[in-house]
């Protein structure tokens, strides 16, 4: 833990660095937070909710929308520089001064860098959250925050063995920039409610983003135990957090076997 | 025979194969390839046997691919061999254990592991953490060894404004921290000048004898080799091919000596050619080359036959002989594999 802690301290210490370049991507990035939330309202100025009787109206989305953006940034704030950081040192054989360090290697490689410009997007998220919540007039207890705030971690680190998993095949192609582009195509499948899904064309893709490469499950869970909460519906509603706390241990214990594996395979760039 | 407490490390038929995609030249090959690919073998390193007692300052000499990092790769557990064993303190490298891990330490002088943007402060500080380097002990190793290297006044400064001499001075400091008990050291003067060289030669000296560190070296430098080691392992297209002493390497391997005359006052200059092969002619003084069997018969005759003011004979220059070595081991007839070391004074 200490060793994580000096990575997150030395990160800011180098964020600090480059003050003006922090602040320009900071800035970036909350406008590109900003066009969404702009976006996503003026969807909303012609219809009240997305798709007839679904229960996502301007509030309920923006619940969803928040937990979305508190997600993403937990993982482009820890994991994204990290995943850059691992394929990067594949491919120029840096790795080979990680894999001589007395601690366990993947656990060194997924903290060790922080990119603090999209951090702000996590307090934009959690303003967004509580402003929605309190348009809706609801408080939610301590078990349905306690699951959210669970579900969420589950979200995170499904994202995060996504991400690993594809950094760690830099060691098979060499370069894997055109996968970095597919992990962000497939994201974008988890930013909408999974409701809208539907139909010849929406289903398929509903069972494949959720029971194949669980994607939608990410925001989708811990969203409903806030949005439309489970209590005191039915037994059959826990069966999918039950399905996403299951997809969250498989995708965690496939990235283990894939980091390993690729490690094994490591060959070290020729210094 | 050395006992298995006094060896630090020890390897038996250590063998490490790549298999390279092999792109054809041009745009029509390179969308060839798309469809069928074209790979390659390459042998990096082929049963390599050694073994290196504990306090031994060991090199490995040879040309560029010629396995030496291969095989440092394979004794730190960066690389899994294709076939082979090793043990370095008992440990099985490739197993990546913590309890190995923490013994030893890799400087690599071609790649940097200070983080780039920070003092080298910030980064001894993790080194401290993720070695569980006890406090007073860290603060101690790390001014006495930043005061031996002289660069304890650098520990402030973001290590990209550093000069390369000094950023690989901090390095060792970095890789030194935890003790190691073995240290690889990959190319660590690369492109330092000679100051820098010789400051770190000096440090890597004293630090081994009073450590009695396990040091093993890869250098193109033979003014490293020379000055620190007494053992070298010559490695040839990922073969040993030489283990022992340095100045055996050129009794092993020069087949000439190198003699050198003064003649007195008129003589002609150019019928010492006969004896040898030139080298040098510059009145009075003539170099020939003269193979080593001749060398007493033909200084007797040279003795004879002209009025000489002073003659010496002497080794050829140490880098000569290493080339000699090189392209003799490189050439297929000269190379067999699983050839045993020719001398190893440390098992002799």
């Amino acid at each position: 833990m200490a060793v994580v802690w000096t990575f997150a301290r030395n990160s800011v210490i180098r964020e600090m660095m480059f003050r003006t370049n922090f602040l320009v991507e900071t800035l970036a990035s909350m406008l590109w937070v900003g066009a969404n939330i702009g976006f996503y309202l003026l969807i909303f100025q012609y219809t009240p909710s997305i798709g007839a009787g679904t229960g996502w109206g301007r509030y309920e989305f923006f619940i969803f929308l928040a937990t979305s953006l508190m997600i993403n940034s937990i993982v482009h704030t820890i994991f994204m520089p990290n995943a850059d950081l691992l394929s990067e040192r594949i491919r120029t054989g840096l790795l080979d001064f990680v894999l001589v360090k007395p601690m366990d290697t993947q656990l060194l490689v997924s903290f060790e860098r922080l990119d603090l410009s999209t951090a702000g997007n996590f307090l934009v998220g959690v303003v967004l959250l509580l402003f929605s919540l309190a348009q809706l007039g609801w408080t939610p207890g301590l078990v349905p925050i306690a699951l959210y705030l669970f579900y969420v971690l589950c979200g995170v680190a499904i994202l995060y063995s996504f991400m690993f998993s594809l950094a760690a095949t830099t060691v098979w192609l060499g370069r894997n920039q055109t996968l970095y582009d597919f992990w962000f195509y497939l994201t974008i499948f988890g930013r909408y409610p999974m409701e809208i899904y539907r139909g010849t064309l929406g289903t398929p893709l509903r069972l494949l983003f959720t029971y194949l490469l669980p994607i939608l499950v990410v925001v989708n869970v811990p969203v409903r135990f806030l949005v439309r909460p489970l209590y005191p519906q039915s037994a059959a509603d826990w069966l999918l957090p039950g399905f996403a706390l299951l997809a969250t241990l498989v995708c965690l214990w496939t990235c283990r076997r894939v980091f390993t594996a690729a490690i094994e395979s490591y060959r070290s760039a020729s210094s | 025979m050395p006992t298995s407490a006094m060896i630090a490390i020890e390897a038996y038929g250590l063998t490490k194969h790549y298999r390279v995609y092999q792109k054809g030249e041009g745009l029509w090959a390179s969308l060839r390839g798309l469809l069928r690919r074209r790979y390659r073998l390459i042998e990096a390193v082929c049963g390599i046997d050694l073994q290196v007692e504990r306090g031994e300052f060991v090199a490995f000499l040879g040309p560029n691919g010629a396995g030496k990092t291969t095989t440092l790769k394979l004794l730190t557990g960066i690389i899994t061999p294709t076939a082979g064993t090793a043990r370095v303190l008992g440990h099985i490298p490739w197993r990546r254990e913590n309890a190995y891990r923490r013994r030893f330490a890799l400087v690599m002088g071609q790649k940097n592991q200070l983080w780039w943007d920070l003092p080298a402060a910030d980064s001894f500080r993790l080194h401290q953490q993720i070695y569980g380097i006890e406090r007073k002990q860290f603060e101690r190793t790390r001014d006495e060894l930043t005061a031996l290297l002289g660069v304890r006044e650098l520990l402030d400064r973001p290590v990209r404004e550093l000069s390369l001499g000094e950023r690989m001075k901090l390095e060792l400091v970095a890789a030194l921290l935890h003790r190691p008990e073995v240290l690889f050291l990959d190319e660590p003067t690369i492109g330092l000048d000679v100051v820098a060289q010789y400051n770190i030669q000096q440090f890597l000296k004293y630090y081994q004898e009073e450590n009695r560190t396990t040091v093993i070296l890869t250098s193109h430098y033979m003014k490293d080799v020379a000055a620190l080691c007494r053992r070298v392992v010559v490695i040839v297209a990922g073969r040993i091919v030489y283990d022992g002493s340095l100045s055996g390497i050129v009794d092993r391997f020069s087949r000439y000596k190198v003699v050198t005359v003064v003649l007195g006052n008129g003589q002609p200059v150019p019928s010492l050619a006969r004896f040898g092969e030139l080298v040098s002619s510059q009145a009075p003084r003539v170099k020939i080359r003269v193979p080593r069997p001749q060398v007493t018969e033909t200084i007797a005759s040279i003795l004879r036959e002209h009025a000489v003011q002073d003659l010496s004979v002497e080794d050829p220059p140490l880098e000569e002989v290493i080339v000699e070595v090189f392209s003799q081991a490189a050439c297929p007839q000269s190379t067999t594999r699983g050839e045993a070391p020719a001398e190893n004074p440390a098992t002799a």
